[in-house]
């Protein structure tokens, strides 16, 4: 039996359940038999990949015949089915991208190019589509360096790369050292390659992250935990060096295998504390993914509910954003969010209740690890010469 | 959320607001006043049930599920713990690329597969060998395109390759690689190279043109960097060029703030004549005021209230009763049609009735008898004038009621001037006096 792209069928997951998934794509197998690329449709895209017929229940299947002539359909003209299609394969996060321009991502991007990669210690899962060089197409596993981030197609030129390596920690200046936590800053355009690869790594675990323009103009802060065999990466977070925009922060990634340590939220609240060193306000350039948001959220919460738990007297937003470095808009966007803005007899006031802002509090989760603002040692990229 | 009725005001970011404590201060106020507020806040209520009913649900599933991830077993071996972190922060040496001992270059699988053939079962040459061979030719390729000036700022349809083979054995003499083999890497090389129409070391292949749409093509120049040509930023090229700008800019500048000192200086004149002119002003209202009665405006600056050692008080002038009839008039209006003829009573501005006009030759015998006399307050003596030949200038043709009598007296240089214009009221001299009158009170009480 051979199905159709755009069957709704149900689907054994890792869980070991069965649940809804939607073929994208098919391929046929030297066997001649095909495997599906598929789409759970409860979850986001990261989860999507390739199954056997024999995961499939084929009984449950239900033939979308409008899909079928609809994916013949070319250009950018939304029939009903074409936005339902987008509406449900997009639970969150994607709300800032007009259809249009949605949907020549999702077509471009629609399947994985590569399905693994080995980093360091790691062999991860890789979550969304990168557009690596036409080259690197065949190849559904690559290997990457984890001090140079070169990657290659098969172990052996890895291993052979890993005897003339000159690195064990990312090119740029240390600016940061607490424990065995490190925080190096490196500048796109003299480490070219270094952030064009770390980039095209970066893209596997980020949905809406573009490639599109050069590296040059930001400035990447890679963390890394060090031991005797060099400063391995956790995550990083990119900004531009200039922003007339005002962010503060381009891209953040934690790498799956650290993930839900607190490293995003250590990075988030590091993007601030560069901030505040600048004198600025800042905010994370949009969109926000589903995981980024929840980070984001938790980040805002604590550090301004801890200080509505402090505060004497009456306070206004602008300060609230010169003390915490967090845009205005966002606080009010998370005091509002908590309904702790209400608006009383003719004026805003804001409710600090203990009790409250203690469940709230609970609710965002611990902060992570601190930044220690005494390790932090750093000139503004203006400052620098 | 509990107020559903009406929509609050937008919110000021720069407003202090105040922060409630307690929830009670928040429902102690909101005592629902009728039946419908009641069941408003009952809406409310329920709408926040569910609202929080569905967070809790989605709190559940909040762990968001993610792809999976495995250690690799032959890490320890592939990565050699050698790294000693110094207690310094690590400082950022040259990019690879600068440095130039290092082969970037990494064997693809291409490679590979050639290798062994090439190689078949024997090494005649090492894959570490062909990774530094095809690095110095793809470097020693991109050298030539730099001295032919073909470098090209994007990724255009083909990236031609100059290095010929003699330069190229030529430049890798130091290796000293047989004839043959090399032959052989050079022809592998230059049929990738050409097949790839561009660098195959990543670091020296050209950027995608911004208007390229293939989707692979990535890392484009950003139109932001073209800012870099504003006025702003080719003003900070360090050249002689620009430092002499800069100089021009300073010389401008530094004329341009002594013309604005020297306005000042004379804005600040201008003020001063202002201040006089008006204090002046108010010393004549005052006078006019306090007396009331003035024979006309020439007498003006006798005022009795300046506290001279020539003209101490008013009753000085009362003492002298020598004065002529015909010089006694009433004035009550500075600026009023004046005429000698006429006495116009007016409701309390006459304080003093009559007022007799002091004679200049008993003013100066007023005079402190230790005070050197000042030939310029002597009055012109008319009989000496007439001695010494001066004649005052006639009268002025012009038929008027007064005429324009000229005013004689001695400058302060000792000159003898005949006024026709009061220089200090700016008032034609004379208001219908016949006689000759000398100003010399004026300038001894100003003196």
């Amino acid at each position: 039996m051979v199905l159709e792209v755009g069957t709704r069928v149900l689907c054994r997951w890792r869980d070991g359940k069965h649940h809804p998934v939607k073929v994208i794509e098919r391929r046929r197998l030297n066997s001649g038999d095909y495997e599906y690329y598929v789409h759970y449709t409860e979850f986001n895209r990261r989860l999507d990949e390739w199954v056997r017929l024999e995961q499939l229940d084929l009984d449950s299947v239900e033939n979308d015949v409008d899909e079928k002539v609809e994916d013949k359909v070319t250009g950018l003209k939304m029939t009903r089915h074409q936005k339902r299609k987008i509406d449900e394969t997009h639970v969150e996060g994607h709300e800032e991208l007009d259809p249009a321009s949605l949907r020549e991502h999702e077509e471009f991007t629609k399947v994985k190019n590569i399905a693994t990669i080995e980093l360091g210690r790691y062999q991860i899962e890789t979550w969304y589509f990168s557009p690596f060089p036409p080259e690197y197409n065949d190849s559904s596993n690559l290997y990457f360096c984890e001090f140079c981030l070169n990657f290659m197609k098969r172990k052996e030129q890895l291993q052979r790369h890993m005897k003339k390596c000159d690195l064990k920690h990312p090119p740029g200046d240390e600016i940061y050292r607490s424990g065995t936590l490190s925080m190096f800053e490196v500048d796109g355009k003299k480490n070219k390659v270094y952030a064009q690869n770390l980039c095209y790594l970066a893209k596997l675990f980020l949905d809406h992250k573009t490639l599109y323009y050069d590296v040059d103009l930001f400035l990447f802060y890679v963390l890394c935990e060090c031991d005797e065999r060099g400063c391995h990466m956790v995550g990083y977070f990119s900004k531009e060096k200039q922003s007339e925009e005002s962010y503060n922060l381009a891209c953040i990634l934690t790498l799956p295998p650290y993930q839900r340590k607190g490293y995003g939220k250590f990075l988030i609240a590091f993007s601030y504390e560069l901030s505040k060193k600048e004198g600025k306000v800042g905010t994370p350039e949009r969109p926000l993914s589903d995981l980024g948001l929840l980070s984001y959220r938790g980040y805002w919460t604590r550090v301004l509910l801890d200080i509505l738990k402090k505060h004497k007297g009456n306070i206004s937003i602008k300060e609230l954003s010169d003390m915490t470095a967090i845009r205005a808009e966002d606080i009010l966007a998370t005091l509002q969010a908590l309904e702790l803005i209400q608006y009383r007899k003719g004026q805003h006031v804001i409710c600090a209740d203990p009790k409250v802002l203690d469940r709230h509090l609970k609710a965002a989760g611990r902060g992570g690890l601190e930044v220690d603002v005494s390790k932090l040692i750093w000139t503004p990229y203006k400052e620098q010469g | 959320m509990s107020r559903l009725s009406f929509r609050p005001r937008p919110l000021d970011i720069h407003k202090k607001l105040p922060i409630l404590k307690s929830i009670k201060d928040f429902e102690d106020d909101d005592t629902p006043t009728s039946t419908r507020t009641q069941m408003l806040r009952l809406v409310a209520e329920t709408d926040n049930d569910t609202q929080v009913h569905q967070v809790a649900i989605k709190k559940t599933v909040s762990e968001i599920p993610t792809p999976e991830y495995v250690i690799v077993d032959t890490y320890e071996r592939d990565y050699s713990p050698t790294f000693n972190q110094p207690a310094s922060y690590l400082r950022a040496r040259g990019a690879r690329a600068e440095i130039g001992d290092f082969v970037e270059y990494d064997l693809d699988n291409e490679d590979e597969d050639w290798l062994e053939e090439f190689n078949s079962d024997r090494t005649i040459l090492p894959s570490e060998t062909l990774e530094v061979i095809i690095f110095k030719l793809e470097v020693f390729d991109h050298k030539a395109r730099e001295r032919a000036g073909v470098i090209a700022p994007t990724l255009g349809t083909h990236v031609p390759v100059l290095l010929t083979f003699d330069a190229a054995i030529e430049a890798l003499q130091a290796l000293s690689i047989q004839y043959g083999i090399f032959q052989s890497i050079y022809s592998y090389w230059r049929e990738k190279r050409e097949r790839l129409h561009k660098p195959i070391l990543r670091r020296l292949q050209p950027p995608p043109p911004v208007n390229d749409t293939n989707p692979y093509n990535v890392f484009r120049p950003r139109e932001k960097a073209h800012r870099l040509h504003t006025r702003r930023m080719q003003r900070r090229e360090n050249s002689v060029q620009s430092f002499e700008r800069l100089r021009q800019v300073r010389r401008n500048l530094d004329q341009a703030k002594s013309l604005l000192e020297a306005l000042i200086k004379r804005e600040e004149r201008k003020r001063d004549v202002v201040d006089n002119e008006v204090l002046l002003q108010r010393i004549q209202m005052k006078f006019k005021n306090d007396t009331g009665l003035l024979e006309d405006s020439l007498a003006l600056p006798e005022m009795p209230s300046f506290q001279s050692k020539f003209v101490s008080s008013e009753d000085e002038y009362m003492e002298s009763d020598d004065l002529p009839p015909n010089r006694i008039r009433l004035r009550f209006q500075p600026h009023g049609p004046v005429d000698s003829r006429v006495i116009i009573p007016s409701a309390g501005v006459i304080k003093q009735e009559i007022r007799p006009r002091p004679a200049p030759h008993t003013w100066l015998h007023k005079l402190d008898p230790l005070e050197p006399i000042l030939l310029f307050t002597k009055p012109l003596v008319p009989e000496k004038l007439a001695a010494a030949g001066i004649v005052p200038p006639v009268d002025s043709p012009i038929p008027s009621a007064r005429g324009h009598n000229f005013r004689g007296r001695i400058g302060r240089g000792g000159r003898i001037v005949f006024d026709r214009w009061n220089p200090l009221m700016h008032t034609p001299i004379d208001c219908g006096d016949q006689l000759y009158m000398p100003p010399k009170p004026r300038i001894s009480a100003l003196h």
